[in-house]
């Protein structure tokens, strides 16, 4: 693989003139770029060459998603469904990340609640659907209780395992300098635990917007959820990807933020140690 | 002064036996203004009496005191350096400077005024906003000494610090830790497990054997202080020879029987 510094040096080293068009820029973007173009060239033409009807066109449901924007049909379920999301992830950094941190903290704190977080990880969310359903009624905590089941088990556990490697020598130095519970906790441990409570939260935002979908349309019909409902009961399979699309990059902007705040938490990581980003 | 009386501490094994006798009835006393350095081969007990004075482990039998106060836990009085060094990673070098600082509660100017003086002493000048991971080992050492000086403890405990460096800035680091210590004469135990470093910091070098660990002799070292400024003519002199000559020859007699326990 040639990089752009090495052809640029060939260039100058050759005296060639600088070419009108080079593949390389759209290749340079990053292998990310190169790899949704391709998808969407092949969306597109599968779409246009073998006229399935429930494969519409990428252009097609561009097209839709833009009109149903337009029509005002895509901002009132959008705010409602981000709501729930934020209300139900937030619960969960808050309240997962504190039980994690007691249960990697307290050795009987942990042996109390991790066969409960255990169970609760592996048993399908959607199977509480029913008992949410029937507490809160058809109404937004139930969906939000679903994005919480969803998301505050794995939340709990990467928090636990976070605070249990944060490095001996490091909580006996700080005990070494007299800090109590409370400042070893929040200068020593929790700084330290920081990086791996956010690859946990990376992969909870992931789930939330899992969740928040598979809530609004199995229980309550509300939302975003509501919409691919609505428009799969039609056999309107361009409405049905339009707003699938819309929750990718609902998905894809959540997990995004939840990046962000990890570069910016865990800035002091060396290089080498950081994952690829 | 630091009193050690009957000291002893047994780690278990998982059926609750004795699995190895870190300490048995140690005995020792560590005088005010005192340099004492602890030497013996690894697995001596050394570092685990270090940290039974640190108040960081509990002991099964005996006592410690500290100007006749009982040792129930860590104190203001004592400081350690280790030899994982044990910086903040997130925090830059003036931070981890007045890490034990604020942790008592010193207001941030004062602190940071505290650490900018100890960061000239250990020759750390400029060096305020990096991170650990920014230096190298013989650099964080320095950190982890600054950081212990500023609380500005009676005692110093230092355990091994500059075991895991390299033999330059080994070398480098005693000089300093000599100058440092003429100027501010603190008590300190400093745990090694070289022959040559014991005696070059020490004023007595603990000499302690392995499994039960136990102190086998304090040998006094007769050369002159200051040594700071002239370490190479310390090193050359006959005294210097003589007890690491007398420590050896105690050293390889263990090593020679554990050689034939093994066998």
């Amino acid at each position: 693989m040639t990089t752009r510094a090495e052809t640029a040096l060939a260039r100058v080293s050759t005296g060639q003139p600088r070419k009108r068009f080079n593949l390389r820029w759209i290749t340079g973007m990053g292998p990310t770029a190169a790899a949704l173009i391709a998808g969407a060239v092949v969306w597109e033409l599968i779409g246009q060459v073998a006229g399935f009807r429930f494969f519409p066109p990428l252009s097609d449901v561009v097209a839709r998603l833009v009109e149903m924007t337009l029509a005002g049909e895509i901002l009132p379920p959008l705010t409602n469904s981000l709501t729930n999301l934020a209300i139900g992830f937030g619960f969960t950094i808050v309240v997962g990340v504190g039980v994690g941190l007691l249960m990697g903290a307290y050795r009987r704190v942990e042996t109390a609640l991790d066969i409960y977080v255990y169970a609760m990880l592996t048993a399908p969310s959607l199977v509480f659907a029913p008992i949410l359903f029937s507490i809160f009624g058809l109404g937004r905590a139930a969906i939000v209780g679903v994005i919480i089941l969803y998301t505050i088990f794995i939340v709990i556990i990467s928090t636990t395992s976070a605070v249990k490697t944060v490095p001996r020598p490091l909580i006996e130095m700080g005990r070494s300098y007299c800090a109590n519970d409370r400042q070893l906790f929040l200068r020593v441990i929790i700084p330290a635990a920081t990086p791996m409570i956010m690859a946990g939260l990376r992969i909870g935002a992931g789930r939330a917007v899992k969740g928040m979908i598979n809530g609004e349309m199995f229980i309550a019909a509300v939302g975003l959820g509501e919409l691919v409902t609505r428009a799969g009961n039609r056999f309107d399979a361009t409405s049905v990807l339009a707003v699938l699309i819309l929750i990718i990059l609902v998905a894809f902007f959540v997990v995004r933020i939840v990046q962000l705040v990890d570069m910016r938490l865990t800035r002091w990581l060396p290089e080498t140690q950081r994952r690829k980003k | 002064m630091i009193e050690v009386k009957g000291l002893s501490k047994a780690f278990m094994d998982r059926n609750g036996e004795v699995a190895v006798q870190a300490l048995e009835d140690v005995n020792l006393t560590v005088n005010d203004n005192e340099f004492l350095t602890v030497l013996g081969p690894s697995g001596c007990g050394k570092t685990t009496l270090l940290r039974c004075i640190g108040g960081l482990v509990p002991w099964d039998e005996g006592e410690i005191a500290i100007d006749g106060n009982p040792v129930r836990g860590p104190g203001q009085d004592r400081a350690m350096v280790f030899q994982s060094i044990a910086l903040l990673p997130w925090a830059s070098v003036l931070r981890n400077v007045t890490f034990g600082l604020e942790l008592r509660g010193v207001h941030r100017s004062e602190a940071n005024d505290t650490a900018r003086e100890l960061i000239e002493l250990t020759g750390l000048r400029g060096f305020e906003k990096r991170m650990p991971n920014e230096l190298s080992g013989g650099m964080q050492q320095r950190v982890g000494l600054a950081r212990a000086l500023a609380v500005d403890p009676d005692i110093l405990l230092m355990d091994e610090p500059f075991g895991a460096l390299d033999e330059q800035t080994r070398r480098l680091l005693q000089e300093e830790l000599l100058q440092i210590w003429e100027e501010t004469r603190k008590t300190v135990v400093f745990i090694t497990h070289s022959m040559e470093e014991a005696v070059l910091l020490g004023d007595r070098v603990v000499l302690m054997s392995a499994r039960p660990g136990k102190i086998e002799e304090i040998v006094p070292v007769p050369m002159e202080r200051p040594r700071s400024a002239n370490v190479d003519s310390v090193e050359g002199s006959k005294a210097f020879r003589e007890v690491t000559t007398h420590l050896w020859s105690r050293l390889r007699d263990w090593q020679v029987d554990v050689g034939r326990a093994r066998r």
